[in-house]
């Protein structure tokens, strides 16, 4: 390589660590973690067909968090955090809480088993 | 209203999937990238290093055995009986995706496993390949019967690898468009993947029995050609049936010269993006598309199959683009070959791109799927719980063997070395076709941009998240 070149490629180079540091201070100022509010519950509900009312809910913890939801149904059935591989029955009308360590990192699904519908996105973040 | 919540878009097989990665660690990978290809830009070499495999045979005994009959009937054997295995499972067994040895056989071991290791190793499918095995034990017969070699259709040379690039298409199309959108929660059901087994046994027989065993390996058996097309960047390689070592990237500068194999490793990109995309990046556009053709009065399933159908196709319609754009680039710089011969002439240096695409989306779902292959899948593979082979029919999989950090660091990882390798091969090949070193390395700013566009592409459909 001759000088010339040298002194494009360190200038991009320059020009380029200058970008990512503005993306990333930009990005980290916002902080990441939100407290989870200990006590309170969210509730799923779900209808007769299995499906949650108001839609499939996320649900984003980090590592070593304690994960807790309650599932209302109106159909029995059983409630399957997949990855965790957790089960619990519910009867119809009944409601279920689950209470677990958040031990494994990654995106997971919870579902009706029998009804087959996704009910919760469970996120947990390193 | 939208259809798109009334359908579970879930495989099952997955039970988990991986974070997207984070925007400080895209903003770094992106930023990488550019760096490493502006000093590409300025590649010191002016000789072309790779054209020539500069292939030396390894110890004369280890060769031996490794090719021996011995070995390459038992080889055979263990791929045929395992590929029986898995259909019987399939046949019989659960209809639990995951709970089934064989969607984890033939969609995660075999589909992901030979790319893997092939690309490291060179062409470790060819000795196990039970159909190229049973052809060859069939011919066997024929000759020991008949007296004489069974005669052969002389195969079209127009059709190249086209069969294979289609078939790639097909057999992705069948995990993530036809098993995803069956309406229930579930991939492609075990009993559906056995009998697409049985259909493609039969078709793959029936090829290798018209054009001959080792002329339907090299251009038509979708498996072969495939993890064959990876095993070319692998550091060992047969020749004259003798075992050797070779430059490692080497093989690959010889790979295309067979029509449609631009298609083959287009196709690989393609449907890897496709699967990456179709629940982050493209998700939104999914749902249009989908609510569109519920509302022009498909069913919901034909609906999303169709979605899904014509998203694919358009993923290989892109892929192709970009690299036809990169083709006809080169094109105008002085000195360049017939844009025929560029077309072709590149088309290896898109298989490092393949190859990390397939790392950066399923290096975690292998290594995490790998375990119950290993354990409960061995030991119980119906999975009905009445068989316990091994003992480990009750072993389940560790999801923190390797931590979210470490996934992140390997998808990232896996596109900047193929970024590299891609951009290596790119400017050896410019080497190799336009006399003067300077038109060479001008004429790879398009490859560049080729390089820069896909590998980006990939660094995005990783932040979009499910890749």
């Amino acid at each position: 390589m001759n000088a010339k070149t040298v002194r494009i490629v360190a200038a991009a180079a320059v020009l380029v660590v200058a970008i990512v540091l503005l993306i990333v201070l930009k990005k980290d100022d916002g902080g990441e973690d939100k407290p989870s509010d200990a006590g309170k519950f969210p509730t799923i509900n779900v209808n007769k067909a299995g499906e949650p009312v108001s839609g499939i809910v996320d649900l984003t913890y980090n590592k070593g968090d304690q994960i807790q939801f309650k599932v209302h149904s109106e159909v029995a059935g059983e409630v399957h955090v997949h990855g965790y591989d957790l089960m619990k029955d519910v009867a119809a009308g009944g409601t279920i809480t689950y209470d677990f360590p958040a031990t494994i990192e990654g995106v997971f699904e919870a579902e009706m088993e029998d009804q087959k519908e996704q009910i919760i996105q469970l996120t947990v973040q390193p | 209203m939208s259809w798109i919540g009334s359908l579970p878009f879930a495989h099952a097989l997955v039970a988990r999937q991986d974070l997207p990665i984070p925007a400080w660690l895209f903003a770094w990978g992106a930023s990488l990238v550019l760096i490493v290809s502006f000093f590409a830009l300025s590649a010191a070499w002016r000789k072309p290093r790779f054209e020539r495999e500069e292939w030396r045979p390894v110890g004369a005994g280890i060769s031996r055995v490794l090719l021996s009959r011995a070995t390459q009937v038992t080889l055979g054997l263990l791929g045929t009986l395992l590929l029986g295995v898995a259909i019987y499972s399939g046949l019989r067994g659960t209809e639990a995706p995951d709970r089934n040895f064989a969607l984890t056989f033939l969609f995660v071991t075999t589909w992901l496993g030979f790319p893997f290791f092939s690309a490291l190793l060179g062409d470790i499918f060819r000795p196990v390949n039970p159909w190229r095995a049973l052809g060859r034990a069939a011919g066997a017969g024929f000759r020991a019967i008949a007296g004489q070699d069974s005669g052969h259709l002389s195969y079209p040379e127009a059709l190249g690898r086209w069969p294979a690039a289609i078939g790639l298409m097909a057999v992705v199309w069948l995990e993530v468009v036809y098993g995803s959108s069956g309406g229930v929660a579930v991939g492609l059901d075990p009993h559906a993947a056995a009998v697409a087994a049985i259909v493609y046994s039969a078709y793959t027989l029936a090829m290798m029995g018209l054009f001959g065993v080792e002329k339907w390996c090299q251009q038509g058996e979708v498996f072969s050609v495939y993890f064959g097309m990876f095993s070319r960047l692998g550091y060992f390689g047969v020749r004259a049936g003798k075992l050797g070592r070779r430059r490692p990237l080497s093989a690959t500068t010889s790979w295309a010269t067979i029509p449609g194999s631009a298609a083959v490793v287009i196709a690989s990109i393609a449907t890897t993006s496709f699967d990456g995309a179709q629940e982050g990046a493209f998700k939104s556009a999914i749902e249009k598309v989908f609510n569109w053709f519920v509302d022009a009065g498909f069913g919901l399933t034909s609906s999303l199959r169709l979605t899904d159908t014509v998203f694919m196709a358009a993923c290989f319609a892109g892929v192709a683009l970009v690299y036809l754009l990169g083709v006809r680039g080169m094109r105008s710089v002085h000195g360049a070959p017939s844009l025929a011969k560029l077309r072709v002439g590149f088309a290896h240096t898109l298989i490092p791109i393949a190859l990390a695409y397939l790392v950066a989306h399923y290096f975690s779902l292998f290594l995490f799927q790998e375990q119950a292959q290993f354990t409960y899948l061995l030991s119980d593979p119906l999975g009905t719980g009445s068989t316990d082979l091994f003992g480990t029919a009750s072993h389940g999989i560790d999801f923190n063997v390797v931590s979210s950090n470490t996934i992140w660091y390997v998808q990232v990882g896996a596109l900047v070395v193929g970024h590299v390798l891609g951009l290596t091969l790119a400017h050896d090949r410019a080497l190799a076709y336009w006399p003067d070193y300077r038109d060479a390395s001008r004429s790879q700013y398009w490859m560049l941009a080729v390089m820069v566009a896909f590998t980006c592409f990939g660094l995005y459909l990783l932040s979009a998240g499910n890749g």
